[in-house]
């Protein structure tokens, strides 16, 4: 046995992008391991533990299932991880939040030719009452938003857990790390960004690629989402529209203003 | 002036390329934009261009810089490669007064060495702008100021059609322009140069009503205007408008440790005072909260602060801020027409220059003013559950050589730099700090023990003047943690007794547990010739406590003074001046007699990084400790 941290990677609803990007870390992976003893990492290993000291979470907190294991997951590590913008802040399936959990089951499971196999079902498997991130069921001590996370982003949360640091997870605007690249502003061509209420650390690869940006790391803590609103609609979104460009990663700001 | 064919300046800049000791750098399009970058072939450049994205100073303050490499493991510390020499081509002059500011505020009190080397080591070549942007407003300021300013530049073209004039500036430009095929210019293209440059202007006019000088009073006047609030809505705190800014020169210094965790770059990076975090010390104290005094802060930096500290006003005109700004509130000219037009009187001008006079690079000198020297903790002794002191030695064997309220720079690797002020009176080779474990860097130091090493910069800033002080009597006024710097004169003045007159110390903490220097308080309380007083705001049931309970202000009426012959020296927490200093003036204390020193973001402690600035003073270079008559018109001071 070594002295090093044990660390074990979990998944919930997710892609299982952001385990993707930890592997894609390649040869610095090889550091890491000699910094943390893996234990568990389905995507990578078939080994499995039920002792580790930092558990990493990909994915958001859907069924009364996930609640129970998310819990036990928790007693048993000293630091817990939430990694990636469904662990964060509940992912792209949170938007599902907007709808009850019987319009959602007879939509997908119940409305569309083929599915009469699942009509009516009490499989647990099916029961989604809500999307929920990780730290609205247990505490969180760290979080790596994204989606997918940034692999040196991943290399520095672990280096500053390690050496006590605080998290280097900047709470300035994606404008700063899209203007430092010197990009055209989305605006400017055509496009409705989220980058300036949006947290940076990224390195702001989608406007950089000539996107815009998503905000699926979260908005920074003090968004001036109004003014920022205003801008939506001076360069011609509807206020329907506005709405649905802040739902795609930040539902839940919209459910925790509304206090759902 | 000589001439140069289109054809035989692209010959020209196609033999730079060919160079392998040389960078060439010039501007090129970008989508429907244009931006400076690495040149493959002279095809590239896009002289017509009217703006870049991003102003030329990233060559000398690169968005990302290493500013030095550093392994924990050896305790070594090694600079970066020095990079290539640079042909820039193709800078406008209004970036060209932009990087003379810069010079200026790089060099002024501390040569930033670090940027003098990609300076020296760059070649500048400008144009006059065909085309100007619809947001530039570089016109106005000119004809504001009487005509284009004496700007610096190594070479400068004019677009004549089919050939371009060339003027050398310096000797290096004619080095190298003795490389081209160029010949004499006639009479009548010297008059076209001078055309083109009334062209230009006129292009980039778009009606400034107050000239750049008269902005110092504009702001003044309007400093509580409903202007800053109305603007302010708006405004996204994106950052965008001084990122862009080719004479907003503020970073970030960061610690990157590598994987390996031993290895890893300090580095520093832009940063902008429009940005929340700008202000954050580690307690998580935000000293501009409030986005309409970001917003403010922006637009007097540039007509005031720099005015009043380095004599220049730091706009150029480029107009890159407002095509930056999606919501469209950061134009200048906007702004300081709007201030115009809510300002009934006229307003004079300020002594100050739209650019400062060019900077001899070859005169200036650098040392290392970033690499901290190596130092050792001597002794760590705990004083209370968050507080330690640290003795420290420098590795040199040199005396610190402070004055008592300067501060020293902690520097852990991997970590970062804290600002510290010395607690300890001058003199001997040792000196103290005393460190409440709040941040990153603090509490690395409090994980460090006896003969460890550290890093030190400094002592810097301004400290108590003793001159001023002798004779007088004192009464030292410390909240908190506040008398760590405070002891510092305190001993002086003990180490020096027979110079001063009265000394009275009244001490405030908020409770028993938090009592620094229990056993040095003890012996200023033994002497009869000093008047000690403690209090705590509270004391819990059971602890034991020999002083008074209260604030700090509640014990000031024990003791009696002559406001005439006395200096109050306060030093605390924010929160702390405005009570002492207003019982202090109702006493009858005139306000030169009032010693404070104040605390913020100090990150560079050198006056570049721009964190610590209260309006416009730079607290790590002018302060920290500060005359309160001085310092009370700045609004920020004791907000």
């Amino acid at each position: 046995m070594s002295d090093k941290p044990r660390v074990a990677f979990f998944d919930f609803s997710s892609c299982e992008g952001c385990q993707l990007q930890v592997i894609n870390l390649e040869e610095a992976l090889l550091d890491v391991l000699a910094l943390v003893d893996i234990v568990e990492f389905r995507e990578a290993m078939k080994e499995s533990s039920e002792e580790y000291d930092i558990a990493i979470i990909e994915g958001s907190i859907t069924r009364p299932m996930d609640v129970e294991r998310i819990k036990k997951i928790r007693e048993r590590a000293s630091i817990l991880i939430a990694m990636g913008a469904c662990a964060y802040l509940g992912g792209i399936q949170r938007m599902g939040n907007k709808w009850t959990p019987e319009e959602n089951k007879e939509e997908v499971y119940a409305r569309h030719p083929g599915s009469e196999t699942t009509k009516g079902d009490d499989n647990p498997f099916f029961e989604q009452p809500r999307h929920r991130a990780v730290d609205e069921i247990v505490k969180v001590d760290a979080v790596i938003p994204g989606c997918p996370i940034d692999s040196d982003e991943f290399a520095k949360v672990l280096v500053a857990l390690l050496t006590g640091k605080k998290l280097p997870i900047p709470d300035y605007p994606v404008c700063v790390e899209c203007k430092k690249n010197e990009n055209i502003c989305q605006f400017e061509i055509g496009g409705f960004c989220m980058g300036p209420v949006a947290r940076a650390g990224c390195g702001a690869p989608c406007p950089t690629h000539g996107g815009e940006c998503e905000a699926c790391r979260g908005y920074v803590d003090h968004p001036h989402s109004q003014a920022h609103d205003e801008v939506l609609k001076k360069y011609g979104l509807t206020a329907e529209q506005i709405m649905n460009r802040k739902t795609m990663y930040t539902y839940r700001y919209i459910e925790e203003a509304r206090g759902e | 002036m000589k001439i140069i064919s289109k054809e035989d300046f692209s010959s020209f800049v196609n033999a730079l390329i060919q160079d392998d000791g040389l960078d060439v750098e010039g501007v090129k399009a970008k989508g429907n934009k244009f931006v400076f970058g690495p040149l493959d072939s002279a095809g590239e450049l896009r002289l017509d261009y009217d703006v870049t994205i991003l102003p030329p100073k990233k060559y000398f303050l690169p968005q990302y810089e290493t500013m030095m490499h550093f392994d924990i493991s050896t305790g070594t510390v090694t600079a970066p490669p020095i990079t290539n020499k640079k042909v820039i081509i193709g800078i406008h002059p209004y970036d060209l007064a932009a990087i003379q500011q810069m010079d200026k505020y790089f060099f002024d009190t501390h040569v930033d060495d670090i940027y003098l080397q990609k300076r020296k080591n760059s070649i500048l070549v400008g144009i006059v702008p065909v085309n100007a942007s619809e947001t530039a407003f570089y016109g106005d300021l000119a004809k504001a100021s009487g005509g284009p300013a004496d700007i610096a530049f190594d070479l400068m073209l004019t677009d004549l059609g089919n050939n371009y004039a060339v003027l050398p500036g310096s000797q290096i430009g004619a080095e190298l322009l003795a490389k081209a095929n160029v010949r004499d210019a006639q009479p009548q293209e010297m008059e076209a140069v001078k055309g083109a440059q009334l062209h230009a202007m006129d292009k980039a006019s778009r009606g400034l009503k107050v000239g750049p000088k008269g902005w110092h009073a504009l702001l003044t006047r309007n400093y509580d205007s409903g202007i800053w609030s109305e603007q302010a809505e708006k405004c996204l705190s994106c950052g965008s408008c001084t990122l862009v800014c080719p004479t907003c020169f503020c970073y970030d210094v960061t610690d990157e440790l590598n994987l390996d965790l031993t290895s890893g770059v300090r580095q520093r990076t832009w940063d902008g005072c429009l940005l929340r975090d700008f202000t954050k010390v580690a307690p998580g104290e935000v000293f501009r909260e409030d986005i309409k005094d970001r917003y403010r802060h922006r637009f007097n930096r540039k007509g005031k602060y720099l005015p009043d500290a380095l004599g220049f006003v730091a706009c150029v005109g480029c107009g890159r801020c407002s095509s930056q700004c999606v919501p469209d509130i950061a134009d200048p000219l906007n702004l300081f027409n709007m201030l115009s037009e809510s300002t009934t009187e006229s307003v004079p001008d300020a002594d100050v220059q739209h650019v400062p006079e060019k900077h001899d690079l070859a005169q200036t000198i650098g040392a290392d003013l970033y690499v901290p020297r190596p130092a050792t903790l001597r002794r760590v002794v705990k004083l209370t559950e968050k507080e330690t002191l640290f003795e420290i030695a420098l590795d040199d064997g040199q005396p610190l050589g402070h004055q008592p309220g300067q501060f020293v720079e902690v520097s852990i690797m991997g970590v970062g730099e804290a600002p510290i002020s010395v607690s300890s009176a001058p003199g001997g080779n040792t000196f103290q700090i005393v460190v409440r474990n709040i941040g990153d860097v603090t509490s690395a130091l409090h994980a460090k023990k006896e003969g460890d090493k550290i890093g030190i910069r400094g002592p810097f800033g301004n400290g108590f003047d003793t001159a001023v002080l002798k004779g007088k009597n004192l009464l030292f006024i410390g909240g908190g943690l506040g008398i760590v710097p405070m002891r510092s004169l305190i001993n002086y003045v003990l180490d020096n007794r027979q110079d001063f007159g009265k000394v009275m110390i009244l001490y405030g903490c908020k409770d028993p547990t938090e009592l620094l220097f229990n056993e040095e308080v003890k012996k200023w309380e033994a002497r009869d010739d000093v008047i000690m007083h403690k209090t705590v705001d509270t004391c819990a049931e059971g602890e034991t406590w020999d002083g008074q309970i209260g604030v700090i202000t509640t014990i000031m009426p024990l003791v009696t003074f002559d406001p005439m012959n006395t200096y109050a020296i306060v030093v605390g927490p924010p929160i702390m001046y405005r009570f002492v200093n207003r019982d202090l003036l109702s006493m009858g204390m005139p306000e030169q007699n009032i010693i404070v020193s104040l605390e913020r973001r100090m990150k560079c402690g050198v006056g570049k990084c721009g964190h610590c600035q209260i309006n416009g003073i730079y607290v790590c270079k002018e302060g920290p400790v500060f005359n309160y008559k001085d310092v009370k018109e700045h609004p920020e001071a004791f907000s």
